[in-house]
């Protein structure tokens, strides 16, 4: 993310380190006093600062970008969603891990998905190569007229944020011309057309602000389709709003978020190969939700198993709700159903994708489903 | 009201509620707050302007005019009832109305 980030070269970084996210702000801050980049590095007292660093940054007309995992996602929570609705094309690196307490530094996605109302666009990563290509994309996105929002890259802590990995990094000089030169709107440094930000908005507008906001997140759907579809052609590798891995056929579909979907997608190889009809639907897009898109493609699934590794606490998973949601109009309905796991970076091995599909097995033979909502490998049940 | 006061439509504002022109604080009827009126009483007015050094909102509106010994002064014109939030402070820092007479400024209750 640290090399995305130098060869995006933007032109703010305000940043508070937070494991597992301090790697990328610390080589990125070598970086800078190496002088490989002309960005401005602030460091910040606090995660709070340092949003509202990157937003001031912004409205000043900057190319801003940052980094925060988990506690330091939530203690920019209010920064958040002003950076949104200010229409800000902040970019930042979340590294996801458990939120406290008890405090844990591993993964899981309720750093993220708990950010997930407040009007970023968020893109979810398998690997450091889908993340490093995704914050490649993400400034052109971000920036575009028509969307002008924030964006959050999401890659799981550890899993994938320390692991070694082989992957292809582009020529810096490929990456710039892909991204091209920033342009601001509304600058607060444009002193010959002086605007005023952050103005009191009372019954008579507030609505119809947000409804602009929501137009513009919504029109972020096609921005995306459109931008990768210029980064295949440039660097050859595919992009669609989510991944769609042997569900053409597939009578019974997994749905996950980041590296748990590379585990999934070894055990619908072995599925496949002994003949079950199985597969993997993984998010790219979850902000905004591509709902249309994903009951299409998986229009012919008969049961849909979906993965959250995260909790909303009195509910269903935040990933399960959107799921069944996109569902509801389907003709006929599949069995949808939700399982919870690896909430603090618990894992989850491929024997145990093994069993749940087995479990699917038995509910599409069965026609119903027996469990609705369940953990995955704890203790006690 | 003119097409100045018409409520725009969501596709018609800036992004991020940013204010593209200054001074436009104007353009808001602040005059819908008001539940007591203030009401110039013209020939009881000596024109001494405490009431337009008040007023927080500059709803007192002023024109050229002269003394009786024809010096030139500022006078008061008439209230601006689109911005009068009727706070009630010119009524009571009003000197002809602390004299205990004839006042210059009523204060009325608006009707509903």
């Amino acid at each position: 993310m640290a090399e995305a980030m130098r060869q995006i070269n933007p032109d703010v970084v305000a940043a508070f380190p937070i494991t597992p996210s301090t790697q990328v702000i610390e080589d990125f801050a070598t970086f800078v006093a190496d002088g490989k980049v002309k960005t401005e590095l602030i460091t910040v007292e606090s995660e709070h600062s340092a949003m509202s660093a990157c937003i001031g940054a912004s409205a000043a007309g900057g190319r801003v970008m940052t980094a925060t995992s988990a506690n330091g996602l939530a203690l920019m929570w209010e920064m958040l969603y002003i950076a949104a609705s200010m229409r800000q094309p902040i970019l930042m690196t979340v590294v996801n891990r458990a939120l406290s307490a008890p405090i844990n530094i591993h993964c899981d996605h309720g750093d993220s998905m708990g950010a997930r109302d407040a009007g970023w666009i968020q893109i979810y990563a398998e690997n450091n190569q889908e993340a490093y290509d995704n914050m490649v994309m993400a400034p052109v996105i971000a920036e575009h007229r028509d969307v002008r929002l924030p964006v959050m890259v999401c890659l799981d802590g550890f899993i994938i944020s320390h692991s070694i990995e082989t992957m292809e990094l582009e020529e810096d000089q490929a990456v710039r011309d892909f991204i091209g030169p920033y342009r601001g709107l509304h600058s607060l440094l444009d002193t010959d057309r002086p605007v005023t930000w952050g103005a009191l908005d009372l019954h008579d507008y507030y609505i119809e602000h947000k409804r602009g906001q929501q137009a513009a997140i919504e029109s972020a759907k096609s921005v995306i389709e459109s931008v990768s579809d210029r980064f295949y052609r440039t660097f050859g590798r595919k992009y669609e709003l989510f991944e769609s891995y042997r569900i053409e056929d597939a009578e019974r579909v997994m749905v996950a978020i980041n590296s748990v979907a590379g585990e999934i997608k070894e055990v619908v190889d072995a599925l496949r190969d002994a003949g079950e009809k199985v597969g993997l639907l993984k998010i790219r897009l979850f902000r905004p939700f591509p709902y249309a898109q994903i009951a299409a493609a998986l229009r012919g699934a008969k049961v849909v198993t979906v993965l959250d590794r995260s909790t909303s606490m009195g509910a269903y998973g935040p990933l399960f709700g959107e799921i069944r949601t996109a569902l509801y109009d389907a003709e006929p309905r599949p069995l949808v159903y939700n399982r919870t796991f690896g909430l603090g970076g618990r894992e989850l091995f491929p024997d145990d994708i093994q069993e749940l599909f087995a479990e699917s097995r038995r509910y599409l033979q069965n026609g119903k489903v027996e469990k609705i909502f369940d953990f995955l490998n704890v203790r006690g049940d | 009201m003119s097409d100045k006061y018409k409520l725009k439509k969501w596709q018609d504002l800036p992004p991020g509620g940013v204010i593209t022109e200054g001074g436009n604080a104007a353009d808001y009827e602040t005059g819908t707050w008001r539940t007591w009126r203030p009401v110039w009483q013209k020939e009881n007015c000596v024109h001494c302007l405490t009431c337009w050094v008040f007023c927080p909102e500059g709803a007192f509106l002023l024109q050229d005019g002269r003394t009786a010994g024809g010096k030139d002064r500022k006078e008061i014109k008439e209230i601006d009832y689109f911005h009068c939030k009727g706070c009630g402070l010119c009524v009571r820092e009003c000197p002809v109305n602390k004299q205990g007479k004839e006042p210059a400024l009523q204060f009325i209750r608006e009707e509903t």
